[in-house]
């Protein structure tokens, strides 16, 4: 135990004395500090505005005036994203996603604005987050503090000395990680302390509502992460024979599994699984509404058929004599087969997106960041599934709200009369305003499998490669 | 050539030749590059089948149009057709016309920002911002991961192999022993370092200009007309930033540390520039000009008049837009024919001239983003580069923002020919076909200032970084 405090000691006190390595680990903090700084203003800045606006198109969908129900869904209302407090540790896709949307009868729009279209070509390079620090930059950190761990005991012969000694290679070993890691934990706390601080002081928002977890769940990957790439630098230090050899396996590992492999295969996924472009996407939808889903049953049959139902159901000759405004009900039949349409369509889509997406978490078994970047986003909001999953909640709203509108239409208004009947502030007073709330963590993660298996396997291994090797390691050179 | 130098230079090639995993790395890069190409060619292909699909579907709807004219009208249908093509009370929000922006021959080598802005709009004339904010179907996964293309081989990839060949150029020789060897040689060591610097600078710049001319004669003959001073303008500044990191190695080089000092300051130099940099600057320009399209939301709703069958909101409408546009007054029978069509041509057309304002402040804002990120491209050549290659290929923000404006031009052409004839009760004359509207892009002011004055910055840092370094090297051998 003793000797194990030594080296610890040791390692802190040789690594203190680089000025690279002090210098690098000081701009490490300072670029934490400044991404945990701008993305808590950027935060505020963007949901004081969506706050704002949300507000305002409320007001004007309740102050619309009286009008017929259709002409009101027409009018519509608008939602917009809302940020998750945690976004702004990690950005994830929040620049790639659409920001707001128009909510009408008929047509279901695709989200507006990608807030990367308001950058220059720049903003391709990546923004500078906590989350970019930690999943990029530290493990360079790591890489250059561990690199000559044993190689530089081995180079200037001290390896041999060492293990002459009786210390056994484990205690080592063991000794240079919980060095590394404690050094890397003294860059690191005062960033928890703060992710914590503004975790807690924002804790009451609704629309993410289990942060202790989340918070609990991000400081545990991006433990095991970090850890997982001390013991791989160590592990390649024990192995290399000169310190230039393991620096650039190390760095060569990096490169590849941060900047090569994620971009790879984003593009091999667009190559594999092409996305129809909007045209073609909605000029299928069109079609559809036009000819029926099957192809045989055009709008015009289809009214046929309704109007047929619904008189031999109430017993009547013509759609007057019914006791509620047929126009309603075939709007809302027009309404529901459209969103039958669209669901056929758009769970075609996001099976492409999902195919898409799933090359790169299978291939998050063999790297790392990938797990570690996947979990990172879901766990601050950020990522595709709460993405889907508020696109989804957001049309049911939209849906709810025509619904509402044509049933209104239905009871209050008589045939034919079409725009003579107006309705006020009482029903648009029954379209609760929008709140949104992202799926459960517990919910969530089952989508990640593959990236929890990812950090135990690669846990699992780092754990192998070391009982397996103590053996094996000659003390000198070569 | 010096006879020494001749020496030197082949035993360097036979060094090179001999060693497996240099000439690995550059197969690599090599095969990489060709992937680059061959993906930025298909992403682009699939572009251009879209542009041609559009292009035939907007034929197809004229030269219906157009058969109208000629033909007997016997079914109903035909009547309906022949109304739109001929009555401009139909046809001004029928008639649909494509705005394409076509890619350059060389956007498949530098993708840029075409993934992420839409390059067709189908444009008529019904309210400019409620047709121009739909995106294109997209991933945001892979928007985020970005694009491997060529340019990205040429300003991610090749650093590395560059600072892969020269971080050993001096310390190498220190670590195998052989720099004393050198040293009682009657070449000075400055000169030896050049010498296989100058090697890897023309091996390593030669291996990019390979690709780029592969890339180039598969893209769009570099001898033709428009394409000439692009394909130029690539080669220079490949040539420029290799040059520029060959400059920064042989800075580091001539520090004369050990070679983990080296690879540890390369890397980092690499990781600040490529990363960091842009990265910083991204997060503050957010925080600096703070963007909201929420904001912009609100223009794309659907709206009407308030009540169709009042004649006097119509007329209060038409009126309105009259003293906006005097010119279309012309008709005596302005308030009695088509007066419904006519307030709603005035009701959009006045929409757009109210929400106009709001929108040139938003694009003044990105704009300004704009302005300022491409203050500090000094900062980082990559960064640099990358707008330099974007810019060459006519993929950067600014192309796309200069689409947005010819947009605005081309609607007001569309209004312009519908509305003459619509407002001064004209009905639409086959020979009116000849004389459609056409979108033209106009060219862009001051983009080859642009992309050499980048040139020259990067020029200017890789003089310094290779002066001080020649300057470094002279004092004597430590």
């Amino acid at each position: 135990m003793r000797q194990l405090f030594f080296i610890v000691r040791k390692e802190i006190v040789i690594a203190f004395r680089e000025k690279l390595i002090v210098s690098l680990g000081v701009i490490l903090l300072l670029l934490l500090g400044l991404a945990l700084y701008a993305g808590y203003i950027s935060y505020v800045q963007q949901r004081q505005t969506i706050t704002h606006t949300q507000q305002e198109k409320r007001q004007e969908w309740l102050n619309q005036g009286d009008k017929h129900p259709h002409i009101a869904a027409h009018y519509g209302t608008f939602v917009f994203k809302p940020k998750t407090i945690l976004s702004l540790f990690d950005f994830g896709l929040d620049s790639y996603t659409g920001t707001s949307v128009y909510l009408e009868a008929h047509f279901q729009h695709e989200f507006m604005f990608r807030p990367a279209q308001d950058h220059s070509s720049m903003i391709r390079f990546g923004e500078l987050s906590s989350a970019l620090v930690l999943q990029v930059l530290a493990p360079l950190l790591i890489i250059f503090l561990a690199f000559a761990s044993f190689t530089r005991e081995r180079e200037s012969g001290t390896l041999k000395l060492l293990l002459s000694q009786g210390i056994s290679l484990r205690t080592l070993v063991s000794g240079k990680v919980i060095a590394y890691s404690l050094m890397l934990g003294l860059i690191v706390w005062p960033f928890v302390v703060g992710i914590l601080i503004i975790s807690a002081a924002g804790i009451q928002q609704a629309t993410i509502p289990d942060i202790a977890l989340r918070v609990a769940l991000l400081a545990l990957i991006y433990g095991v992460y970090l850890l997982l790439f001390i013991a791989f630098s160590v592990w390649v230090s024990l192995h290399s024979s000169t310190g230039r050899n393991a620096l650039l396996v190390l760095l060569t590992c990096w490169i590849f599994f941060v900047i090569l492999m994620p971009k790879t295969l984003a593009n091999l996924s667009e190559s594999f699984y092409t996305l129809p472009s909007m045209r073609e996407f909605k000029a299928q939808i069109q079609k559809d509404k036009l000819k029926g889903l099957d192809g045989k049953t055009p709008r015009s049959v289809r009214i046929v058929n309704l109007e047929k139902e619904y008189l031999e159901k109430y017993g009547v000759d013509s759609v007057q004599q019914l006791p509620f405004n047929f126009e309603g009900v075939r709007m809302q039949e027009g309404e529901e087969y459209g969103n039958k349409i669209y669901d056929h369509h758009v769970e075609k889509l996001h099976k492409i997106f999902h195919k898409q997406n799933r090359l790169s978490s299978i291939a998050s078994l063999f790297n790392p960041y990938l797990a570690v970047q996947h979990l990172s986003m879901a766990l601050s909001g950020t990522d595709m599934h709460t993405f889907l999953h508020f696109e989804e909640k957001v049309e049911g709203y939209r849906r709810e709200m025509v619904r509402k509108m044509n049933k209104d239409m239905a009871e209050n208004s008589r045939y034919g009369e079409f725009y003579g009947y107006k309705a006020g502030n009482d029903l648009w007073q029954k379209i609760e305003n929008f709140t949104y709330q992202t799926p459960a963590t517990l919910d969530l993660l089952p989508q990640y499998r593959m990236e929890i298996v990812s950090l135990l396997l690669w846990g699992a291994l780092v754990l192998v490669l070391f009982n397996s090797s103590n053996r094996k390691i000659k003390p000198t050179n070569g | 050539m010096d006879k020494k130098i001749k020496i030197l230079i082949r035993y360097e090639w036979k060094a090179f030749i001999r060693n497996k995993f240099q000439l690995f790395l550059l197969a690599v890069t090599f095969t990489f590059g060709l992937y680059a190409i061959y993906y930025g060619q298909s992403e682009i292909d699939a572009q251009r089948e879209t542009i041609n699909a559009i292009t035939q579907l907007e034929q197809e709807e004229f030269s219906l149009y157009k058969t109208s004219f000629r033909e007997e009208r016997e079914t109903l249908g035909q009547e309906q057709t022949h109304d739109i093509a001929s009555r401009p009370a139909y046809a001004w929000y029928r008639h649909g016309y494509h705005a394409i922006l076509p890619p350059h021959d060389y956007a498949s080598l530098a993708i840029g920002q075409r993934d992420l802005f839409r390059y067709y709009y189908r444009l008529t004339g019904m309210s400019l911002y409620y047709q121009l904010f739909e995106n294109e179907l997209a991933n945001p996964v892979n928007l985020m991961a970005g694009n491997f293309d060529l340019s990205f081989v040429l300003v991610y990839l090749f650093p590395l192999l560059i600072i892969a060949f020269c971080y050993g150029l001096f310390s190498s020789e220190k670590e195998n022993g052989t720099l004393s060897l050198l040293q009682i040689q009657a070449v000075s060591i400055r000169k030896i370092i050049l010498v296989r610097w100058a090697f890897y600078l023309i091996m390593i710049t030669g291996l990019a200009l390979l690709l780029s001319l592969i890339g180039q004669l598969t893209s769009g003959s570099p001898v033709k007309n428009e394409n000439m001073a692009p394909a130029i303008a690539w080669i220079l500044a490949v040539v420029v930033y290799c040059i520029f990191w060959f400059g920064l190695m042989f800075l580091i080089v001539s520090l004369r540390k050990s070679s983990s000092f080296n690879a540890i300051t390369a890397a980092g130099s690499w990781l600040l520039l490529l990363i960091v940099i842009p990265a910083v600057l991204n997060v503050i320009v957010t925080v600096k000009y703070p963007l909201s399209s929420a904001t912009l939301a609100g223009l794309t709703r659907r709206t009407g008049l308030e009540n169709e069958d009042n004649k006097e909101e119509s007329r209060k409408v038409i009126a309105e837009f009259i003293a906006h546009e005097p010119t279309l007054k012309g008709s005596e029978r302005l308030m009695e024919n088509n007066m419904l069509p006519k307030a709603y041509a005035a009701f959009t057309s006045l929409k757009d001239i109210h929400s106009r304002e709001e929108v040139n402040h938003y694009n003044a804002q990105v704009a300004k983003r704009n302005a300022w990120t491409s203050r500090f491209h000094w900062l980082s050549p990559a960064v640099n580069m990358q707008e330099v290659l974007a810019r060459i290929a006519k993929t950067d923000l600014n192309i796309f923002l200069h689409f947005q404006e010819a947009l605005a031009d081309f609607h007001r052409d569309i209004t312009d020919f519908y509305f003459t004839r619509l407002f001064w009760d004209k009905p639409i004359l086959l020979e009116d076909y000849s004389r459609l509207p056409a979108f033209k892009m106009p060219a862009v002011k001051g983009r080859w200032t642009t992309i050499y004055l980048g040139l020259s910055k990067i020029g200017f840092a890789a003089i310094v970084a290779f002066v001080l370094g020649f300057i470094k090297m002279k004092g004597g051998n430590k």
